[in-house]
């Protein structure tokens, strides 16, 4: 099939970049990984007058920690983050990119791009929210960053304007004893958009059975990945049992707005509840390691 | 709508081709230099017929475009063989009937083949791993995964049935 046409821009740095999307605003679109972008092309659901395609910029590819935390750079491919270690928390979002398309898929596909199309079902999204990531934003002249959980507006919108271009993803340290866990629920195991998607990050007290702290993500269950607070915050100062995790997947269930549209809501609820407590119970392993 | 001049290596040849921006990797291969082996199936990254090998990792060449493999390394299932000399996972995929209609047997191979670089005695899970993102709607997939696993281990005479004996995780 025919693409419509456009120009083609590759720029070699990012202020480069920058300065292009100033120039075209709204008439550019970013190229990261293309495993979307292309298939809206294809289908003409959208035509650019300019793509601007980010993979000569080496500033935005690969991880490096520092003692606040770690930074991702947006066109970091799932592939490279699902073989990377990221500690017992972090692994919640490994587990989440080998989940996503295909391998064919995870070689292409990036991190940046699976946040900025903003799809409700956006598998590395619960884990970023449960991992309290941030998301920097550069545009011609000045940068910004904006806490994930302020980051999705509705299905398929974020707060990127037009000129702004992503360039890092940080994810915080976390305090020893902690751990995290990714959850997918899909009718295949491969190419399979979440049906339902669940991420959970605990944080152990010294003696490893008090819950310190809790976080649990949801994906696919409303019109954007949203934190499930409530059931989180039921969690903290209670002990890591099996009564706990299940009061805390119900809590869950009933704070996911599911809008029946892949599956019933009723199903919804039922496996957002089943899966936050396998979430949990495996981020407890994680974090008892 | 300004063309342009990329430079890569297709299958160890270097190529300098002029392209229009909005072709995409597979239509560049199969109508402008002939490289029909990869297949163009459903242009959407679902089936893997189009699969190519990109700096040696499959990826879905309905994807990209043309013009992104600037400088880069491009795969085709046409730079498998040696002269007449076939590579022996089609060897296998032959020996073995892993090919009936034969459309997706390129991007089959192609990530099978960087399956056993990074992984050279996979078990049958790591195989039906890696070719999760290859649709077959002919075989059932049972007869491709023997052949890849029948290169990897040549001596091995498992066949339907006995592969998960035979190849089981240690």
């Amino acid at each position: 099939m025919l693409l419509p046409k456009f120009d083609y821009n590759a720029p070699s740095d990012l202020e480069e970049a920058c300065q292009i999307m100033a120039n075209y605003g709204d008439q550019a679109k970013l190229l990261a990984g293309g495993t979307d972008l292309l298939i809206a092309l294809q289908k003409k659901s959208i035509a650019p007058a300019q793509i601007v395609a980010l993979d000569r910029i080496e500033d935005l590819e690969g991880g490096w920690g520092d003692e606040d935390g770690f930074f991702l750079g947006s066109r970091t491919t799932a592939a490279e983050i699902a073989e990377s270690d990221y500690g017992p928390a972090g692994q919640a979002l490994a587990q989440a990119a080998s989940q996503i398309g295909s391998p064919l898929i995870r070689n292409l596909a990036t991190i940046g791009g699976n946040l900025a199309t903003a799809m409700p079902a956006a598998d590395m999204a619960p884990p970023l929210l449960a991992l309290q990531a941030s998301i920097v934003l550069q545009k011609y002249g000045s940068r910004r960053e904006v806490a994930i959980s302020d980051f999705f507006v509705a299905p398929g919108e974020q707060v990127m304007s037009a000129e702004e271009i992503m360039s890092l993803i940080f994810i915080p340290e976390l305090p020893a004893g902690s751990g995290g866990a990714f959850e997918k629920l899909g009718v295949r195991k491969a190419l399979e958009r979440s049906i339902i998607s669940v991420a959970a990050v605990i944080s152990l007290n010294d003696d490893g059975k008090t819950i310190n702290q809790a976080r649990i993500a949801l994906g696919a269950v409303a019109p954007t990945p949203m934190l499930a607070v409530n059931a989180a915050a039921g969690l903290c100062g209670k002990k890591a049992t099996a009564k706990n995790f299940t009061e805390a997947g119900k809590t869950a269930a009933q704070e996911a707005q599911p809008r029946g549209l892949r599956t019933s809501a009723l199903y919804s609820r039922l496996m957002v509840e089943t899966l936050t407590v396998r979430a949990l119970n495996r981020a407890f392993d994680a974090a008892s390691q | 709508m300004k063309k342009c001049q990329i430079t890569f290596q297709l299958n160890g040849i270097t190529c300098e081709v002029l392209v229009n921006p909005n072709q995409t990797l597979v239509r560049m291969l199969r109508d402008d230099l002939g490289l029909t082996g990869t297949k163009y199936g459903c242009g959407e990254g679902d089936c893997g017929s189009c699969t190519v090998l990109l700096d040696g990792e499959p990826v879905n060449s309905c994807l990209m475009l043309a013009a992104q493999v600037d400088g880069h390394q491009i795969t085709t299932i046409e730079g498998l063989a040696d002269g007449d000399k076939l590579h022996p996972l089609q060897t296998s995929f032959i020996e073995k009937g892993a090919i009936q209609c034969g459309f997706c047997t390129p991007g089959m191979i192609l990530s099978a083949k960087n399956l056993l670089e990074k992984q050279p005695n996979p078990s049958e899970l790591e195989v039906r791993t890696a070719i999760s993102g290859n649709l077959c709607r002919c075989t059932g997939y049972q007869k491709i995964v023997e052949a890849i696993l029948a290169t990897a281990s040549p001596d091995c005479q498992c066949s339907s049935g006995d592969v998960k004996n035979c190849h089981e995780e240690d």
